[in-house]
């Protein structure tokens, strides 16, 4: 998982997150010359009036930023239709590089996996152990019950006694409205709230043929249907979920991902990173 | 319901396969876990629930395509019930039905019979007089009802035969009643074919009482002093009034009459007549049938011409032929004059154009000129009677008129005799019954004549062609393949030979609408079949329509009597129970009805399933 996740994220550190504690516990590391393009609020004036030379301050970054992975290990994640991985284990690549490039940023990662309740909490921390212990847990998860966003969402929204980084990464195949409002919450009590959506290609194109009967993996209810004669419902529906998702989220400030278990992970964080750069 | 091959239905059980197809398959769909199942049943389109709806729809296409299949084989068919199915009234609208009060109960009888009809039973109106005429076709009896109400007597001759044979025609074969309201005249059957009657047609006789007596004109003709009129008391009593004349619609003229019981007599009606115009003779008859009270007549002087009868011998040709046609009068005022063949080349052209027709019994030393002369003559609308014999040369007559199939004719020898194949042809129709006469003439030479061009009206018993006629641009042309002058037969020798002769001629001679007298059942279209004087169109001849005065007589006959005109269907045992099955089956054919319904199912299935 280490190994996995630190593919992921090595060759673009430059910043998951803004500081939501802009200026607080920062060191200062070196002087450099002043290059043209730098802050000119960097440049260090008392510096120049000793040596007349333009030098700018380098600090190394430091927050004590906590940041929550909230993990959604229902029975729907266990899916794995045409792609490699099953959604689940996707899903916890992308935890673990979410984590890997918090330990790289010094800020402190906890973990939450979840069905309809909560299975598996570690706490946030920082220290050099405590990535291995992360990325132990993310291993040894396997998919549980039904599932239930909103309860967590709620849990966490109480246990957070100060403003952090939530990222919520779930098919999101329940109610969305109990998960938007639940969202909402961790939003206005002041956290950065980022959500990936994990969705195989067989639940993003329903490439299904002939008659089937389709059994739901959590709740074992079963539809009896054509797959040709259904298939345009099916993406109209999930076409307007994802399109609430979407509008719902962003319009609350809350970043949105949808992520294809068959689409290499690192070019998907890549795009999402690159999106949120040009954003600061 | 019953089936004709009801093992066919055993075929039904196929509808098992699709059931079975049906069960088999619905167990097909494989089980697919999923984790979106909450969006499948959230689709406004259920597909699970439209694909179990075709489902059936497709079963049930299936099935009942194979049931109708199996049911088509089986040739299903409706026993007739007890009581007729249609019920047919003829009513009888001859002129003789315009008696006072005659026809308001002959409509009053019709009506009870149509009221009389069953529930479910079909009636149909058939107003009849010298023919007859479906006014109502089988359906409810209101339609009846209100055909009846349209109905008036007409200026027809009553003629039983045509309302019979078409109540034969409208049963079709099935059990049905004919119900005939008539005067019952004995004329109805004058001269009448008896129309065979299957023993599924009941035909029934409601008679309508007529009046006791009947004066008629029954001729007027133009006499050195004024009219001869004929008027006959059909009537138990004597009869007496006064004829009128009248000039184009104005009385000039009357004389008194008397006519005893039973007894026709002749009066003349003084008046100098003028050359041109019409004539009416009127009498008066309140009791007896308006229609022939009056009588009209052509003043017109006749068309004049001559019909030329080209023969073998100079000095006596056409002798018999010559003979019957002077003694019988083909045409008023034409001349018949016997010329040797040879001589319609010789003589000046406008003895040939100014004839009405020629009779050919010859072709010695018919030259090019000749016989350029008479091809040129019929085509410009002359009448050409030709009589096969060893006087005439076919390949000269074929060259002559252009016929090239003449030179394969060929003379047959051996005794046959003649019979005609169409007695309503106005050679033969002036026979009656009497044509079967004809069969006694004892043919020993005859022509054997290929007849894809012409149309045959008599055939020898050999089935050889006896009689035939063709057009030949506005000229008509008939053939007789025998002789007409005593060498290859002894017609001559028969009473039939004279009216044959002379219908025969007069039929080439009179082109349609040169005739100025006319009944009402020959009338021309264009006269509207009403007594009167007409102006035929085209021509702008003036023509007189009388009524025909075989119907004045009001002799009537008993319901034994009428019945006994008609010919039971051969008088023959009732088929077997399984033939009159098929044909039941045959007649109803809901089969065919069965078998398009299979199709509709199959395309409905088809349809089905592409969605």
């Amino acid at each position: 998982m280490e190994l996995k996740a630190r593919t992921v994220v090595e060759g673009f550190l430059s910043g998951l997150h803004r500081s939501p504690l802009r200026g607080f516990s920062v060191e200062f590391a070196e002087y450099r010359q002043y290059l043209p393009g730098d802050d000119l609020t960097a440049i260090d004036w008392r510096v120049y009036a000793r040596s007349d030379r333009h030098y700018v301050k380098k600090f190394e970054e430091e927050t004590n930023l906590e940041c929550h992975v909230l993990l959604d290990v229902s029975a729907s994640m266990g899916y794995r239709g045409a792609a490699p991985l099953t959604k689940l284990e996707y899903a916890s690549v992308l935890a673990g590089a979410l984590a890997y490039l918090m330990h790289r940023q010094r800020d402190a990662t906890g973990l939450i996996a979840f069905d309809d309740r909560i299975t598996f909490r570690l706490p946030a921390g920082a220290r050099g152990g405590h990535l291995h212990a992360v990325l132990l847990a993310l291993e040894r998860l396997r998919a549980g019950r039904t599932s239930n966003v909103a309860q967590p969402l709620r849990q966490l929204a109480e246990a957070l006694v100060k403003r952090s980084l939530v990222v919520l990464i779930s098919d999101l195949l329940d109610e969305p409205g109990a998960i938007i409002k639940g969202l909402r919450h961790l939003k206005a009590r002041g956290s950065d709230v980022v959500v990936f959506q994990v969705l195989d290609p067989d639940e993003l194109t329903f490439p299904f043929q002939g008659a089937a009967n389709f059994r739901d993996v959590e709740t074992g209810e079963a539809v009896l249907a054509e797959s040709a004669a259904i298939r345009p419902a099916y993406l109209r529906e999930l076409a307007g979920l994802t399109g609430r998702f979407d509008r719902e989220l962003r319009g609350a400030g809350i970043d949105y991902l949808q992520l294809d278990t068959s689409k290499p992970l690192d070019l998907a964080l890549l795009a999402y990173l690159a999106s949120r750069q040009r954003r600061k | 319901m019953s089936f004709l091959f009801p093992a066919f239905l055993l075929g039904a059980a196929a509808i098992a396969l699709p059931i079975v197809l049906h069960v088999l398959r619905r167990n097909e769909a494989p089980d697919v876990p999923f984790t979106a199942v909450k969006l499948l049943n959230r689709s406004p389109l259920d597909g699970r629930r439209r694909r179990r709806m075709q489902d059936w729809i497709l079963l049930a296409a299936r099935v009942a395509a194979l049931l109708l299949l199996a049911a088509a084989f089986a040739r299903p068919y409706l026993q007739s019930a007890g009581n007729p199915s249609l019920r047919v009234v003829a009513v009888d609208r001859s002129y003789s039905m315009g008696a006072p009060g005659t026809f308001e109960r002959t409509l009053a009888m019709a009506r009870e019979a149509v009221d009389a009809a069953a529930r479910g039973e079909r009636v149909a109106i058939v107003a009849f007089d010298d023919r007859a005429e479906l006014i109502a076709p089988p359906g409810g009896r209101a339609e009846a009802q209100a055909a009846l109400a349209g109905l008036q007597p007409g200026f027809g001759d009553t003629r039983y035969a045509p309302a019979v044979r078409m109540g034969v025609e409208l049963a079709g074969g099935a059990d049905a009643r004919l119900i005939l309201v008539t005067d019952m005249q004995r004329s109805g059957w004058a001269e009448e074919e008896p129309p065979i009657v299957p023993d599924t047609l009941r035909i029934e006789v409601r008679e309508v009482a007529g009046p006791a007596g009947n004066l008629a004109v029954t001729h007027v003709r133009r006499t050195a002093g004024g009219a001869g009129v004929g008027i006959r008391n059909s009537g138990a009593h004597p009869g007496a009034g006064t004829a009128r004349l009248l000039l184009d619609g104005v009385a000039v003229a009357s004389t008194p009459f008397n006519v005893p019981a039973g007894e026709r007599v002749d009066v003349q009606i003084a008046h100098k007549m003028p050359e041109r115009g019409a004539a009416v003779v009127q009498i008066d008859d309140e009791e007896g049938y308006p229609a022939d009270n009056s009588r009209h007549l052509v003043l017109d002087p006749p068309a004049r011409g001559r019909i030329l009868v080209a023969g073998a011998d100079a000095a006596e040709p056409a002798f018999y032929v010559t003979r019957a046609l002077t003694a019988g009068e083909v045409v008023e005022g034409v001349e018949i004059r016997g010329i040797p063949a040879a001589a319609l080349g010789r003589d000046r052209p406008e003895e040939m154009s100014e004839s009405r027709a020629v009779v050919l019994l010859s072709t010695r030393n018919l030259d090019r000129r000749g016989q350029e002369r008479l091809a040129e003559f019929v085509r410009a609308g002359g009448g050409l009677l030709v009589a096969a014999g060893s006087e005439v040369d076919p390949g000269v007559l074929g060259t002559a008129m252009g016929w090239p199939e003449f030179s394969a004719v060929e003379e047959a020898a051996g005794a046959s005799r003649l019979a005609a194949t169409d007695l309503r042809h106005p050679i033969f129709r002036a026979f009656g019954p009497l044509a079967a006469n004809l069969g006694q003439v004892r043919f020993t030479h005859t022509w054997r004549v290929r007849a894809a061009e012409w149309q045959v009206m008599a055939r020898f018993t050999d089935g050889a062609p006896a009689l035939l006629e063709r057009q030949e641009g506005a000229g008509r042309v008939v053939l007789f393949a025998s002789d007409l002058e005593r060498r290859w037969n002894d017609f001559p020798l028969h009473p039939s030979f004279v009216p044959f002769t002379v219908e025969a001629v007069r039929y080439i001679a009179i082109p349609a609408g040169a005739k100025r007298e006319y009944l009402v059942a020959d009338a021309p279209p264009d006269t509207g079949g009403a007594p009167g004087v007409h102006f035929l169109e085209g021509t702008g001849d003036r023509v007189a329509v009388n009524v025909d005065t075989r119907e004045s007589s009001p002799a009537g006959m008993s319901g034994d009597e009428f019945m006994a005109m008609l010919r039971p269907d051969g008088g023959a045992q009732p088929p077997p129970a399984h033939v009159q099955a098929e044909q039941t089956e045959a007649r109803q054919g809901f089969w065919r009805y069965g078998l398009l319904l299979m199709l509709g199912a199959l395309v409905a299935e088809s349809f089905v399933g592409r969605r």
